[in-house]
């Protein structure tokens, strides 16, 4: 409660956690790591630690887009849609994913799926998490204890941006109506939820599909953000709000420990008690 | 609040919760009046969707308590077997309960607020279960109070970029990317 009324205080700014960070370019959109900028720490250390770790969660993107992207023609998957490559016969890998994004396809009622329209197998709407949290795990097994990775939006965090408090990462989350705004902030605890994935049609919207659900347009969301304790459920039952409107939200909330916010495309929000402010109000 | 639509779930769970209850301490006095639950979803029928639900009712068993098994097999509601509650029985409460009546249970604390229940019990079977105290003012049940309901945008936590240490939306090419929030923020922290 404390660490998030703080930045609504005036005249803190100078006690902004400093952060450093590092991009890089994978699976069709840019990937952050941030970690604290602790003063004390020796700079140059500092910073190629930071570049270390960054190297590491790049490769580790495009060795799971080389095998996974659809706008490769040398992909496994491009294999498979072209129907050269049985479900059967591809990497452990792949068969291990597609597996686990039918099992999210049976546990959502089939808002969530991993097959197009057309048949072809794709784990887009699985991957990019799925790279989320392998390189969370690569961070974790080199040692680094406070860090916020942010893939195109979806964030998974650990520790602290101050190193040794019990300070939240804070996540703000765009405003779909005029994506150089925030519609809110959410705190990522180290305790709880410490995974946040937006869904949206604003940007890439396309990679959303549903299976013979059909939602009118006017009750549908035009943005849903889940936390959630791990990156796959976030980003997984994100997508399925998306494609499954009200009814696969009601479905979220009561079989997982999530937190939503939802946009609807009238601008009406919907949100679990997590989103809402809980700083005391001046009145 | 009538729970009606639950109960018949929730008694299939009071067996198990009921367990519990025996091996726990007794609040049973013998006046009865503890009935309670912990539990929390009571939650009535609580909304569609979902299942499980149930516990709350728990409580409501326990009280019947000493006719016990009419209780849970007459079940007005339906359905519902529940053999367990007969066993809880034994423990009991005071002769009043046995004749039946009305029965509030404690407040108790779970991770979806303050739950209370109140039983009413004619000649040893729960003829109805009502959720006195839920959540929220609005008297919804209390199993979905952690769902997502309308929010002003004032309600939400106010944020500025200045002020979050990353930035969550929907995905960005990496072309939207430059024009982004985030961008400014990594540019902010080299």
């Amino acid at each position: 409660m404390q660490p998030t009324s703080k930045p609504n205080e005036p005249g803190q700014a100078n006690k902004e956690p400093r952060l450093r960070s590092r991009t890089f370019t994978s699976m069709g959109t840019v990937v952050s790591l941030a970690v604290p900028a602790a003063p004390g720490t020796v700079p140059q250390a500092a910073v190629e630690e930071l570049e270390a770790a960054t190297a590491v969660v790049e490769r580790l993107f495009n060795g799971l887009e080389r095998t996974f992207s659809l706008y490769r023609p040398d992909s496994e998957a491009s294999a498979m849609a072209r129907g050269e490559l049985a479900l059967a016969d591809a990497s452990a890998d792949m068969r291990r994913l597609y597996v686990e994004a039918a099992e999210w396809r049976t546990v959502t009622e089939g808002a969530f799926t991993a097959e197009r329209p057309d048949g072809v197998v794709d784990l887009a709407g699985i991957v990019k998490g799925h790279a989320i949290r392998e390189a969370g795990t690569s961070l974790l097994a080199l040692g680094l204890k406070d860090w916020c990775l942010n893939a195109g939006g979806d964030v998974l965090v650990d520790g602290s941006p101050t190193p040794g408090s019990a300070r939240p990462w804070l996540a703000g989350i765009v405003d779909p109506e005029d994506r150089t705004t925030l519609l809110t902030a959410f705190p990522l605890d180290n305790k709880g939820k410490h995974a946040l994935a937006t869904s949206g049609t604003s940007e890439r919207g396309h990679h959303i599909w549903s299976t013979g659900l059909k939602i009118a347009r006017d009750e549908g969301f035009r943005q849903v953000s889940v936390a959630a304790a791990d990156i796959i459920t976030a980003d997984v039952l994100a997508t399925a709000i998306m494609a499954g409107g009200a009814r696969t939200l009601a479905l979220a909330t009561s079989h997982w420990d999530v937190d939503v916010l939802a946009v609807k495309n009238d601008g009406g929000l919907l949100a679990t008690p997590g989103f809402r402010n809980l700083a005391p109000q001046n009145s | 609040m009538r729970l009606r639509a639950g109960i018949s779930a929730a008694l299939a769970s009071a067996a198990i919760l009921l367990v519990g209850w025996q091996s726990g301490a007794h609040v049973a006095e013998s006046n009865a009046s503890a009935v309670t639950t912990s539990a929390t979803g009571n939650t009535g029928g609580t909304t569609s969707g979902t299942g499980s639900t149930a516990n709350g009712s728990t409580g409501g068993s326990a009280s019947g308590s000493s006719s016990g098994t009419g209780a849970a097999s007459s079940s007005s509601t339906g359905s519902s077997s529940s053999t367990g509650t007969g066993s809880s029985s034994s423990t009991t409460l005071g002769a009043s309960a046995k004749a039946g009546g009305t029965y509030a249970g404690t407040s108790v604390e779970t991770r979806f607020g303050t739950v209370q229940v109140q039983v009413t019990i004619k000649a040893g079977v729960i003829t109805d279960v009502t959720a006195l105290h839920l959540t929220d003012q609005e008297q919804r049940s209390v199993q979905i109070s952690a769902r997502a309901a309308p929010l002003l945008r004032s309600e939400v936590l106010s944020a500025q970029s200045a002020n979050v240490q990353t930035i969550g939306g929907a995905t960005f090419t990496s072309d939207a990317y430059l024009t982004s929030l985030q961008a400014a923020l990594d540019a902010a922290h080299f």
